[in-house]
């Protein structure tokens, strides 16, 4: 009777293991896959574990992640635990409205809790500048620095406080079922409070704070926004570059580093069990039990003679960590730098290790995922880069708001190597603030296996043929610019009613279930996999998608007759950047031909760079000893006649970038 | 000697003051005045448009919660039964799974559930749609199962379960075997023996699992477009967009999400009180 109903119980938590790993197997069969898609299988290869450790931006990143999760935890688990102590011997009343304080940060929404930390920590550099400012001025003994930044303090800071409510919590019951009375019992037989603590209290609530320790670790991996407007412009976490490649597509090199850190914690996992069972085998075989390290420590330093020592070992660990900080911070700030904001995966990754051996700068790279989280960013205040390399329209947005600083063109040469056609755009007509960095098109992408005919207008996507096939661009810009031009409007229009009429198309096409989602970077997962037919996308893009399709996938690329949009991303330096002559060096570089192939092949957007654009196909053959076909290098780098038919985006004023955003609320509202 | 330990509340009330309320007051601040600086109400006016996304979002949140509790509640029961070291071991790998990324995560079960994805593979492998179609007369190629509501609450399960174990088997393996003992020799069936003992002295247990799930599932975001295909927006998107979107209102955002965390206080605050009741009812 017992045994069949642990078998039972067994099943049931077996089929709760199944459910929990189910997608991490896939994650790892993909890691494994010689393409670049996370959904096709193209045979096996160690190709993107080989890669993974030449791209350092994920390995710098990885280590970030470690080192602040690790410290977060075991901070936020002390601090927490010795907190939910102080709370439970409040009385009930006080002790309940501070939890509930306590459980704020958990409700409040990621993004917000960001911005709002963001916010304070800016705060708090302005106030401190005024005070280190008037205290220098005052005395000359003591020179305190004057200007802070967001970095790794702010962001183990930001951490440590979402950590410590999860920990709260994972404590608070077992000492809710704790009897009161042990601890006075304990301290009425003699024993000091920390004797009673170690003896008595720690042992209780033990599993409460292994689970909270757990659980605050987990936070801190996965968070990926708060550390966004925590982290400044230097630091980069493992979450933050994932979410920052989902402009185009998360590398399988990611899907490696997962399952390294995965198979590394499972062996450590193995090594203790045996450890642990040999152990007990020992036991059982009559040795006596060697107490472990921390009952050994605890019983020898719970004299009151100890107590000093145990302070001084405290002070010295905490010197230790500042100091670690400190040569953090020193380590990035000895050697001349330059902070740069990109899109994830916009870059050749070689080109910042060859940069920063010819000029010794030191380059922090980060990543961001959309214009408007760059905005976003640079609004609060959190960021303090020198080059960002944003869109046409929020180049546009940056120069009307001042957040530009204008460029001396004298330290980028390179700059004469910029074809005609990419200078003086509408977004900086007088080209006083920009360097282009790559441009593109807009365009439909279709499954020629899920579609009649060939597509040649964006009527196809309200089109109730392919009603449940269709893939909305998830980016209200795109979505009803599309609509505009099937309207034969602008896709620059200020007027309401052709806005209102391009969003009532979409809104009818939605109502009649044509769209099966609105989709960002999931398009390539999608389309690769043959799980829709049409879908709005750029081109660069498409030509990865078509190197990764599945058997009975054959895609296509289509820029519709009635015009599209091109886009121009340019390098930028913000408004007072601390770094502007390294910035401009930078920039100068990535100007440059050899610089522009590397990118062009990299991320498969064309290159203004007219040398480079006119020797890709060159550069091509050299490389892969293969003919680059013009119809790819024309979806690439459009001709002409149908960049005449596209339209560059411009910034389009408040009322109607709101209307935008109303209606693009309005539709999900559903 | 009392007082000497609440001492230890002091510094972390100093900390909650920093981290907790002082952000806390900046989103009250951004909720109730405009971009010039002014103070609005007007934030608050739009918020009945937006009241199929609340509904939306809590109900989702509530139903995640629910199932979690009805997989976590026995998985933490079971796992507790079992050996220490099965304990040890069955603790950690509920954890692993969290510590790959969220977002890989969410994308992996997007294959698994897509029109062409594995489930629907393999379902059409072992020949269930054409019995499907054979017996009821449909013509079903595949199963819808992305882009739906349900796979958005799978999805915050997923995410959110071990949050649910976790605090439940820590209490539940702490507590008194003696007090089970006595209750079955007292003559308690085993059913009796879990609804009058067991389920009573784990709801500190359960309420800090709930907590942990229904909490982050109001606010989560990604998990519905990702899953949910983004045409059913929820609360945590919707703030999103405020601020990383095209018309960055973080003045909206914060009053959004203000009148969010004023609904999840009065939610905890009234499960908390029914909590508190029952472990008293229990101590009588």
């Amino acid at each position: 009777m017992k045994k069949a109903n642990r078998g039972g119980s067994r099943l049931l938590i077996g089929l709760m293991f199944l459910f929990l790993y189910l997608p991490i197997i896939l994650l790892i069969i993909f890691s494994f896959n010689a393409g670049d898609s996370s959904a096709v299988w193209r045979g096996f290869s160690l190709h993107w574990y080989n890669q993974l450790f030449q791209n350092r931006l994920i390995m710098e990143s990885l280590y970030m992640t470690l080192l602040v999760s690790l410290l977060a935890t075991v901070i936020s688990t002390a601090a927490g635990t010795f907190a939910a102590i102080g709370l439970y011997s409040l009385s009930r009343r006080k002790r309940d409205a501070l939890l509930v304080v306590n459980d704020i940060p958990m409700m409040n929404a990621d993004i917000v809790t960001g911005v709002s930390l963001c916010l304070f920590f800016v705060a708090f550099f302005q106030g401190w500048g005024s005070f280190a400012r008037w205290f220098n001025g005052i005395q000359s003994a003591v020179e305190l620095p004057t200007r802070l930044t967001l970095g790794f303090g702010t962001l183990l800071l930001a951490h440590i406080a979402f950590n410590i409510p999860y920990v709260i919590l994972n404590v608070a019951p077992r000492l809710r079922q704790m009897d009161k009375n042990l601890v006075d019992a304990a301290q009425d037989l003699g024993c000091t409070w920390m004797q009673a603590f170690w003896r008595v209290i720690l042992p209780e609530i033990k599993p409460g704070i292994v689970s909270g320790a757990l659980i605050a670790f987990t936070m801190s991996v996965d968070d990926f926004v708060i550390s966004y407007f925590t982290a400044g412009s230097s630091t980069s976490t493992l979450a933050m570059t994932i979410y920052g490649m989902t402009k185009r597509r998360i590398t399988p090199e990611i899907n490696a580093v997962s399952t390294l850190l995965f198979l590394t914690v499972l062996l450590l996992l193995v090594i203790v069990n045996v450890r642990e069972a040999r152990m007990e085998h020992r036991e059982a075989s009559r040795e006596p039990r060697k107490p472990s390290l921390i009952e050994r420590l605890a019983a020898r330093t719970s004299g009151p003679g100890w107590r000093w020592v145990k302070w001084g070992a405290g002070a010295v660990m905490a010197c230790f960590f500042v100091a670690a900080v400190m040569f953090l911070r020193g380590a990035t700030s000895s050697r001349p730098v330059v902070n740069v904001c990109s899109w994830g995966e916009y870059i050749d990754t070689d080109l910042i290790t060859q940069f920063e051996e010819e000029t010794g700068i030191r380059v922090n790279y980060q990543t961001v995922e959309s214009n408007e989280t760059l905005y976003s960013l640079l609004k609060s205040g959190g960021a303090d880069y020198d080059v960002v390399v944003p869109s046409d329209y929020m180049i546009a947005r940056l120069i009307e708001e001042d957040m530009l600083e204008e460029l001396d063109y004298g330290n980028i040469p390179n700059f004469s190597l910029i074809d005609e056609r990419f200078r003086h755009l509408s977004y900086d007509p007088e080209n006083r603030y920009t360097v282009p960095y790559t441009w593109g098109t807009l365009g439909i992408i279709y499954n020629t296996n899920m579609v009649e005919e060939e597509i040649t207008s964006w009527s196809a996507l309200y089109d109730d043929r392919y009603a449940g096939n269709v893939l909305l661009i998830n980016n209200s810009r795109d979505a009803l610019g599309a609509a505009l031009l099937y309207l034969g409007c602008s896709v620059n229009t200020t007027d309401e009613t052709e806005i209102r009429e391009a969003f009532a198309l979409i809104e009818d096409a939605n109502r009649r279930g044509v769209f099966q989602g609105k989709v960002m970077d999931e398009v390539f997962q999608k389309m690769e996999g043959g799980n829709a037919a049409i879908a709005t996308y750029y081109a660069g893009d498409y030509l990865s998608m078509v190197g990764n399709q599945a058997d009975g996938v054959d895609l296509a690329f289509v820029i519709p007759e009635e015009g599209s949009n091109w886009f121009v991303d340019a390098m930028c330096v913000l408004k007072g950047a601390p770094h502007k002559l390294e910035a401009e060096t930078w920039i100068n570089f990535i100007a440059s031909t050899e610089a522009n192939l590397a990118n062009m092949d990299y991320i498969g957007y064309a290159s203004p760079n007219r040398v480079a654009l006119e020797e890709y196909p060159a550069y091509y053959e050299a490389l892969y000893e293969e003919e680059l076909d013009q119809e790819t290098y024309e979806i690439m780098a459009a001709p002409a006649d149908v960049l005449e038919r596209c339209e560059v985006y411009e910034n389009l004023p408040q009322e109607t970038q709101q209307l935008y955003s109303q209606l693009w609320v309005e539709l999900g509202i559903g | 000697m009392k007082n000497k330990r609440s001492l230890f509340a002091v510094p972390y009330v100093g900390w909650m003051a920093l981290f907790v309320v002082a952000p806390i007051i900046m989103v009250v601040i951004y909720a109730f005045s405009t971009a010039e600086g002014g103070f609005t109400f007007e934030n608050f006016a739009r918020m009945g448009t937006y009241a199929a996304v609340f509904t939306r979002s809590f109900w989702l949140a509530i139903l995640a919660t629910l199932i979690c509790l009805l997989i976590g509640y026995p998985a933490a029961y079971f796992i507790s039964r079992e050996g220490p070291r099965f304990q040890r071991i069955a603790m950690a790998l509920i954890m692993l799974p969290m510590w790959m990324n969220f977002l890989l995560r969410t994308y992996s079960w997007m294959s698994v559930l897509e029109n062409n994805g594995l489930l629907n593979r393999f379902f059409s492998a072992i020949g269930l749609f054409r019995l499907i179609n054979g017996l009821f007369g449909t013509s079903f190629e595949y199963f819808p199962m992305i882009n739906t509501q349900g796979a958005v609450v799978l999805g915050m399960v997923y995410n959110y379960l071990p949050f649910m174990i976790l605090p439940i088997y820590s209490v539940i393996e702490k507590m008194d075997r003696s007090l089970l003992e006595a209750a079955r020799d007292l003559g308690a069936g085993s059913a009796r023996v879990f609804r009058k003992v067991i389920l009573p002295l784990s709801l500190p247990g359960v309420l800090s699992g709930v907590t942990m799930v229904f909490v982050p599932s109001v606010s989560t975001f990604a998990i519905s477009r990702l899953l949910g295909g983004g045409t059913q927006m929820m609360l945590g998107d919707l703030i999103e967009q405020q601020f990383l979107g095209g018309a960055y209102n973080p003045h909206l955002g914060a009053a959004i999400s203000l009148v969010m965390m004023v609904i999840v206080v009065v939610c905890m605050v009234v499960m908390n009180h029914f909590g508190e009741g029952e472990e008293q009812a229990v101590m009588l």
